[in-house]
This record gives structure tokens, C-alpha cells and sequence, in this order.
């Protein structure tokens, strides 16, 4: 179980590189599913060892994608930080107490997308900005993220569902 | 879980975050040039708007001792009026030569944002830049002398040579004697300058008014330097004279950068000569 979940991650981690790698849509969208990846680690992961795999999942598609080592860790160490806070806010302590893990179908996917549409929004706006540089002006990053965060939700929400589908099985 | 354990689990989970966020950056810095750029332009502002935030938290707590100062110095110039007023020179004189000076020199007060005095080369920050109309190789005064040079401009910032700096160099004029030589600092205190290269046989009176000489294109004439100590032949060629400097960096905290308007055109004449 252990291992098919750390296959998947890598499988899926390795699609996010080739997405950044070879689809460029537009300039205006910048697709990322990494948070949905991090969402999706075991729930008894802490956040230190979150944001350790966080950090080096973030390295490693640096390394392989456009060699400015540190942009994409940059971005997710925060996401793995918040992710405890966001799934505490958005499902409830009881799967802390319950000692439970996420499933697509006890919680639903509203709330998965909610879920999701906060961690990628950190994501988004720490990668535009550093990014950017400085360079493009706000109305571009705006836009720019806002039509990122509309496909990356969409696009995350059916990594989440790869990601999380036989622990949804074993609850049904 | 206990309390003192949820406390330092909390810190450790901070100083992780810190760690690797720092890490990030630090490699961004070490491998892309955009953001390495970024980056240390970002950290120069916020060291700038920290250093600025400070001295005017501290300036807060100078405001009666400015306040003295600004009564001083306003004793001064209107004695100074007086004295013109009284002195029955010609006043249409006076105005063209009033007019002159202002015409070719440009006067913008700024503010000291930072200033080092125990280095071997001493700078100063201001808080005015190229915005601002600040131009390299301008002046820096106070209303106690020279202060020092302006070496290089940002958008908002300017940076400067001291006089507590070897490199910089003034043309000095001495009280009685009218004589001229370059001043320049001696190296070891704060308030003190020599004037080196003076030709022996002049005898210099300890307490004589150092001023700017009004040669270079930086300064303009009678600008207050110091006064003169004790004086001492070198290698029985030169003279060389002890300097104690009228400004006290130690509290210096608003200053005046002045730009000679006519300095291109006076380099442009010399290197046309030169050439010639």
C-alpha cells in the first residue's frame, strides 16, 4: 500500500516535469499539481518530514525542469508548513483524532477542491512572484494567476483523486 | 501532548521552515542571475528602509539638541546678515555675485541614513538619489564644513566618501596666508585632517580658519573646513599642518549635497586645452 503510494507520487511528479517541461499552453497559465501531491502524503507525516519531502520533490523538479535550483522548493516547503492547518480547517480535527487518512469519497470533493484551491493559491503566488522577478506588472501576475489557479485546481483535483483512490475503496 | 513539548515542537518546525526556505533562496541566488539580481537589490532596499527606520527612530530622541543646532546656526547667518548689511560694500556687487554663486551651484539638503567612522575608508548613505537630481562627484556639507563626496547614485539612495577617507582629497585655502594645498585626513582620529605639499617659508599661526579653496569643481569657495594646529617641516622640502576639523561626524545627522552646475563645461575646457 506503503509502496504503490510512492510509486504514484513519483509517477505523478514526474508528469508535473514533463507538463513543465513540454507543454507550454501560455503565458498565462503556469500548470502546477505539486500541492495536490503534498496534500495527499500520509496524514501522520508531520510537518517537518512534509516540508523535508516537500523541499526535495521541490529541488528535484528544479533540477529537471529549468535548473534555477530552489524556485519550485521555495514555493512548496509553504505549502507542506500549512498543509496540517488547511486539513485541520477544511475536514476537522477528527481525522487527527481518528487517526484516519484523506478519501475522496468521505469528505467529498468540494472540500477537496477547497482544499486544494488554498495550497495551490500559496503556491502560485510565492512561484509568480519570485519568478516574475520584479519584472512584470501586477495586473499580469494577477491575471496570470488567476486563470493558473483555475486549471491547476481542476487538473489537481484528478491528481488528488489518482492519488487517494484506494484508500477512497477502503472506506466505501 | 505537554505543553513544553508542543512549545519546542513548534520552534523546531519554525527554524525547519526557516532552514529550508533560506536554503531555497540561497541556491536561487547561487544559480540564476534574474533572481540573484532581484534578490539583492530586494535585500539593499530593505537593509536601506531598516537603517532609515532607525535613524529616524533615533533622530526622535535628537530633536532638542537639533533644535539647538538649527537656533546656532541661524544665530550665525543672521550675523553674518548683519555684517553684510553693515559692511556698506557695493550691494549691486554683492547681488551679481549672490546671483553667480546660486547659478552655478545646485543645493539639495538630504538626510544620513548611514555612516561609518572607524574604518580606514569611511562612507556615508544618504537618502536622496538620481531621482532626486543627485549627481556623482557632488559635495557633501553641513552647516560645520565639509563632509565629504558623493562617489555613486542609486534611484533613491546616494553613497559617498567621507573626509575620514584617504582617498578623498580637498583643496584647501589657510586663513592668513591665503595659501593653497590639498587636505586630506591623517589617518588616525575623527576630527582631525593635515594639509600636506605647503611650501616651506610660509609660517602657518596655529588657529587659523581652514576653508575650501574654490579650485576643484566640486566645492564651492569658503565652505568651513577645520582650523589649523601645529605645523612641521618634511624632509626639510615641504610643510605639513596639523588640521582640527570643524565637523563632528559622531553627531552628524543632516547634510546638504551640492552640485557645480558648470562642472562638465569646465572638464570639457581642460581636456580641450589638454588636448591642445
Amino acid at each position: 500500500m506503503m509502496k504503490l503510494s510512492a510509486l504514484k507520487y513519483f509517477l505523478l511528479f514526474l508528469a508535473q516535469v514533463a507538463v513543465w517541461n513540454y507543454f507550454n499552453f501560455s503565458q498565462y497559465i503556469f500548470l502546477v499539481f505539486l500541492p495536490a501531491l503534498i496534500l495527499c502524503l500520509p496524514l501522520e507525516y508531520g510537518p517537518i518530514r512534509t516540508m523535508i519531502i516537500a523541499f526535495l520533490t521541490g529541488l528535484a523538479a528544479d533540477f529537471l525542469v529549468t535548473g534555477q535550483l530552489g524556485m519550485a522548493a521555495f514555493a512548496l516547503v509553504p505549502v507542506a508548513l500549512m498543509r496540517r492547518s488547511v486539513v485541520r480547517l477544511v475536514f476537522g480535527s477528527e481525522l487527527y483524532a481518528r487517526g484516519e487518512e484523506l478519501s475522496f469519497h468521505r469528505q467529498g470533493w468540494q472540500k477537496f477542491l477547497f482544499c486544494l484551491v488554498i495550497l495551490t493559491s500559496v503556491y502560485l503566488v510565492l512561484h509568480l512572484w519570485l519568478d516574475g522577478a520584479g519584472m512584470y506588472s501586477l495586473g499580469f501576475n494577477a491575471l496570470k494567476f488567476g486563470i493558473s489557479l483555475l486549471v491547476s485546481s481542476a487538473v489537481s483535483m484528478a491528481i488528488a483523486y489518482l492519488m487517494l483512490e484506494q484508500t477512497g475503496e477502503r472506506w466505501r | 501532548m505537554p505543553r513544553g513539548q508542543k512549545t519546542s515542537s513548534f520552534f523546531v518546525c519554525a527554524a525547519t521552515f526557516i532552514l529550508l526556505e533560506v536554503a531555497a533562496l540561497a541556491l536561487l541566488h547561487a544559480t540564476s542571475t534574474l533572481q540573484n539580481i532581484w534578490i539583492t537589490r530586494m535585500s539593499h532596499r530593505t537593509m536601506a528602509f531598516l537603517w532609515g527606520s532607525g535613524e529616524t527612530v533615533r533622530s526622535q530622541f535628537q530633536l532638542d539638541r537639533l533644535n539647538r543646532d538649527l537656533q546656532a546656526e541661524n544665530a550665525r547667518l543672521q550675523e553674518r546678515l548683519r555684517a553684510y548689511e553693515r559692511s556698506g560694500a557695493d550691494q549691486a556687487e554683492l547681488d551679481r555675485m549672490a546671483a553667480r554663486e546660486a547659478d552655478s551651484y545646485r543645493y539639495t539638503p538630504a538626510t544620513v541614513v548611514k555612516m561609518s567612522r572607524n574604518r580606514t575608508r569611511n562612507y556615508i548613505i544618504l537618502n536622496k538619489g538620481s531621482e532626486d537630481g543627485i549627481r556623482p562627484q557632488s559635495g557633501i556639507i553641513s552647516d560645520r564644513g565639509v563632509v565629504g563626496i558623493v562617489e555613486a547614485v542609486d534611484k533613491h539612495y546616494s553613497y559617498g566618501l567621507t573626509l575620514m577617507n584617504p582617498e578623498m582629497s580637498v583643496g584647501a585655502r589657510l586663513g592668513r596666508t591665503d595659501v593653497v594645498a590639498p587636505l586630506s585626513w591623517d589617518g588616525r582620529g575623527t576630527g582631525h585632517a593635515v594639509v600636506r605639499n605647503l611650501p616651506p617659508h610660509y609660517a602657518v599661526e596655529p588657529g587659523d580658519t581652514v576653508r575650501t579653496s574654490g579650485y576643484s569643481t566640486i566645492f564651492p569657495a569658503g565652505v568651513p573646513i577645520g582650523v589649523t594646529g601645529g605645523s612641521r617641516l618634511v624632509d626639510g622640502s615641504t610643510r605639513q599642518v596639523e588640521v582640527t576639523l570643524f565637523q563632528d561626524f559622531s553627531t552628524l545627522r543632516y547634510v546638504t549635497v551640492v552640485e557645480n552646475l558648470e562642472r562638465t563645461e569646465i572638464l570639457s575646457l581642460e581636456k580641450k586645452m589638454e588636448g591642445e
